[in-house]
């Protein structure tokens, strides 16, 4: 089925207050799966894959920061979706790249990892340039690369297989972020090591998705939906004959 | 950060947001030439907008398709309205209704067969249907069954309807909703940016306003015709005019107030703008008759305004008693080069509010060459961002300078916090309950911006008092809950309107208020409270009709000029039309 933009944003939004998620961290994440979903970057099926692991979150537990100097942070994501912990850590990494130029944050222990990239482009509409870099743990490994150009609400995405990687032991369940005031960092392909390029999307290709997403409505998930329409449902609150005769105007209107 | 469009006023300085954001003023708010309706109709006039009929298939009782196409010199649209049959135990204005006399919506483009179809499939659902992404604007209505009938009596005995009863009520259909942005699969707002007819806010339900209050005209004289093809005549020039298009809104409209202060702010800035360009003028004689003539046309229509809620019929008598002073002032006073701003002070300190915001509106009124452009600042992107890197020291500073009305309420008093705001189960109708009294307050919307920026204060000044140079991004990671209210806050303080100062928690706080702030941006005249949540209203009685659009009218200020209407004379004894002449 098709749905506009805002009645996406509005019903992620809803359905993750549903979750338990605070205001601000409901709109933000909705933002986040509208935006990828708009861009035809697969936000909807993005967020059901770790929708369960949403469910089992324990919103109490916050992110914190491990080691932080003034242009350099670890942050700790306790295993929960980026949806829930990687906002303020960004904004802490813009903070630092404002003083200092230029700033690395790594949040440790996150899933749901593309729904990163609204909220980079959130901050790249603020006027900084913004990469981040994550792997995931396949055989061969997989790297992607997500850079925006400060403005842009665009990015130039890279996803590469690489063949030959020196052996660590490092769980592949962070992300690095690198942010630069004043310089571009957008991902260009140069390795002496051997990667199949498996995903490439570039600006113009975005755009024109996004274009048509407001032209003809974006697509989604008939289950998906109704799975967050359910969600939400979460927020209501049960009418009561007193609360029906608190509203608004009669039931009968014939005047 | 977002640029806010300040618009440059005179020498006169703005008002204070002290001032202007306060709940009740704001809800004393007359409409004005900068309201969705006026501004619509000037574009329609000056561009020469073209409405014609496309399809008008009803059968005798008026149920059935009708479809008006519009052409501006930039695109093509069309209202497609869906007119059925609805039992009496079934017209209910609340969003909870099911079915209403009327559905209709307007369409980017043209409709072919298949969009038809789709659109007779789902409009009539409304809500509960899938819309089309080229519809822009969803809506339904509800007959006014009274006049209805009085109007097909009347015209059908070759006898035209009377007046009064328009004045009573002023419409034969009221909206019960009108949604754009996206709702129900419709086109997004943001698709309309660069449109040059629809971008600004609102024009499009605005439009489809209209088109009703033409179909219901049509529609009305297509039935007194089908019941007697001999004798039926149209309706009078005059009454076409004095017909509007009801609206009926509950505490729905409530939310969207406080959940967009960006646009609000917008809305304000150009209103308070737009009166400092006035007070900042040299006062003429022929301005100085103009607005005493103004004066007591708004008179005489608050006069004629029919209301049954007590308190608002105080307030009307109070403004119709207080406007013969206002031109006693006007024929007295010299006329001096300060003769505006004398008015004004004057004003402020001898008239109620309603009557000083009417004062203030008649005054934007003589000015449009100074005014009017500002009808394309009432849009703004909206976006409330975070800035991180603020030391925490100056946040709360701004909240010290920006919201010491929040600060200085007492939360732990009773009344302080005695109503939540909720969604209900049925269709997510916001309400109000008593907090520890009804259930639902777990589920509490976060609508009451003083008591969380009250709270963040207190949390804030501590945490500072530990980390004296801490930034705001710290002080969030440390407490995240508040990051929402932060970044509002900091937007927010950047501009001077935007907030409105009221504790929507407290027991005298009166959701009317909130109400009547945005339908007096959209030209919501007949002001009509059915409770303290709910309200009737009218819009475009007055208005220019379609045929007068389409005759391409050379003198806009004419066009232009149909605030404040007034109930037309001797219509009933105008001479009897044939059935199709055009009165």
């Amino acid at each position: 089925m098709k749905a506009s933009y805002n009645e996406l944003q509005g019903l992620c939004r809803k359905a993750f207050i549903g979750m338990g998620f605070e205001e601000g961290d409901a709109a933000d994440a909705a933002d986040m799966v509208a935006w990828m979903q708009c861009f035809g970057l697969g936000g909807l099926a993005a967020l059901n894959r770790g929708l369960d692991f949403l469910l089992t979150d324990d919103p109490d537990e916050m992110p914190s920061v491990l080691y932080q100097d003034g242009d350099l942070a670890v942050v700790d994501g306790h295993g929960q979706s980026v949806l829930r912990s990687s906002t303020l850590a960004l904004e802490l990494g813009f903070a630092k790249a404002r003083a200092r130029g230029l700033s690395v944050i790594k949040i440790r222990h996150c899933h749901n990892r593309q729904l990163i990239m609204g909220y980079l482009a959130r901050l790249a509409g603020r006027g900084m340039n913004v990469t981040a870099f994550w792997r995931n743990a396949e055989h061969p490994p997989t790297e992607q690369v997500v850079g925006f150009q400060a403005n842009s609400s665009v990015p130039e995405i890279r996803v590469y297989a690489v063949k030959e990687v020196p052996e660590e032991n490092e769980p592949n369940d962070g992300i690095t972020l690198v942010m630069a005031n004043h310089v571009d960092l957008l991902p260009a392909m140069r390795s002496d090591y051997r990667y199949d390029v498996l995903a490439r999307h570039n600006e113009s290709d975005l755009l024109a998705c996004r274009h048509r997403s407001l032209a003809e409505g974006i697509e989604v998930d008939e289950a998906v939906w109704e799975r967050l329409k359910h969600l939400a449902t979460r927020m209501l609150v049960e009418a009561t004959e007193a609360s029906r005769e608190g509203a608004g105007a009669g039931t009968n209107d014939n005047d | 950060m977002l640029e806010y469009r300040y618009p440059i006023a005179g020498t006169v300085p703005l008002r204070a947001a002290g001032e202007t954001m306060d709940l009740e003023r704001l809800g004393s708010l007359p409409a004005s030439r900068l309201s969705f309706v006026r501004s619509l109709v000037r574009q329609m006039a000056r561009q020469r907008w073209q409405i014609s009929t496309a399809r008008f298939d009803l059968d005798a009782q008026g149920h059935g398709v009708a479809i008006y196409r519009l052409q501006t010199p930039q695109g093509r649209y069309h209202g497609v309205i869906f007119s059925q049959q609805l039992a009496d135990d079934q017209r209910s204005d609340r969003v909870i209704a099911q079915a209403w006399d009327v559905t209709f919506g307007v369409i980017e483009g043209d409709v072919d067969d298949a969009l038809l179809e789709q659109m007779a499939a789902n409009v009539p659902l409304q809500e509960a249907g899938r819309q089309h992404p080229r519809l822009l604007v969803l809506s339904r209505a509800n007959r006014s069954l009274r006049n209805f009938a009085h109007f097909v009596e009347s015209l059908s005995a070759g006898q035209q309807p009377d007046p009064a009863w328009l004045t009573r009520v002023g419409y034969l259909y009221r909206t019960t909703a009108v949604y754009g942005n996206g709702k129900f699969g419709i086109a997004d707002f943001v698709r309309l940016q660069d449109n040059p007819d629809f971008h600004r806010p609102f024009s499009a339900q605005m439009l489809a306003v209209y088109l009703l209050r033409h179909f219901s005209i049509e529609q009305v004289e297509h039935i007194a015709r089908c019941q007697a093809p001999e004798q039926a005549v149209p309706m009078a020039t005059e009454l076409r005019r004095y017909l509007g298009i009801g609206n009926s809104t509950g505490l729905g409209m409530a939310p969207f107030l406080i959940n967009h202060p960006q646009l609000i702010q917008q809305w304000v800035t150009c209103r308070e703008t737009a009166l400092a360009l006035a007070l900042g003028q040299t006062p003429d004689e022929e301005r100085r008759q103009r607005l005493i003539a103004l004066t007591r046309r708004a008179m005489r229509h608050l006069d004629q305004t029919v209301t049954e809620d007590a308190e608002q019929g105080e307030r009307n008598a109070a403004v119709v008693a207080a406007l013969p002073e206002v031109i006693a002032w006007l024929e007295e006073v010299p006329l001096e080069e300060t003769l505006w701003p004398q008015l004004a002070a004057w004003s402020a300190r001898t008239l109620p509010l309603e009557a000083q915001e009417l004062v203030n509106t008649l005054l934007i009124e003589l000015y449009p060459e100074q005014v009017d452009p500002l009808e394309d600042q009432m849009g703004i992107e909206e976006r409330l961002e975070l800035t991180p890197d603020m030391p925490l020291v100056r946040l709360k500073q701004l909240i010290e300078t920006h919201y010491d009305w929040a600060l200085a309420e007492d939360f732990e008093a009773p009344e302080s916090r005695y109503w939540f705001w909720y969604r209900s189960a049925e269709k997510e109708e916001p309400r109000l309950g008593v907090r520890g009294r009804e259930p639902g307050a777990e589920k509490e919307l976060s609508l009451a911006i003083a008591p969380r920026v009250h709270h963040t204060h207190g949390v804030l000044s501590e945490f500072l008092e530990a980390n004296p140079r801490a930034l705001v991004v710290e002080f969030l990671i440390a407490h995240p809950r508040h990051k929402d209210i932060v970044r509002r806050i900091q937007t927010m303080a950047e501009t001077p309107y935007g907030e409105i100062r009221a504790n929507l928690w407290h027991h005298e706080m009166k959701p009317m208020h909130l109400l009547r702030t945005k339908l007096s941006f959209f030209g919501a005249g007949r002001f009509d409270p059915k409770s303290d949540r709910w309200v009737r209203i009218t819009l475009f009685q007055g208005a220019p009709l379609v045929e007068e659009i389409n005759a391409e009218p050379r003198d806009l200020a004419e066009v232009d000029d149909w605030s404040f209407p007034l109930e037309p004379e001797g219509v009933m004894h105008a001479p009897r039309q044939e059935v199709g002449e055009t009165s």
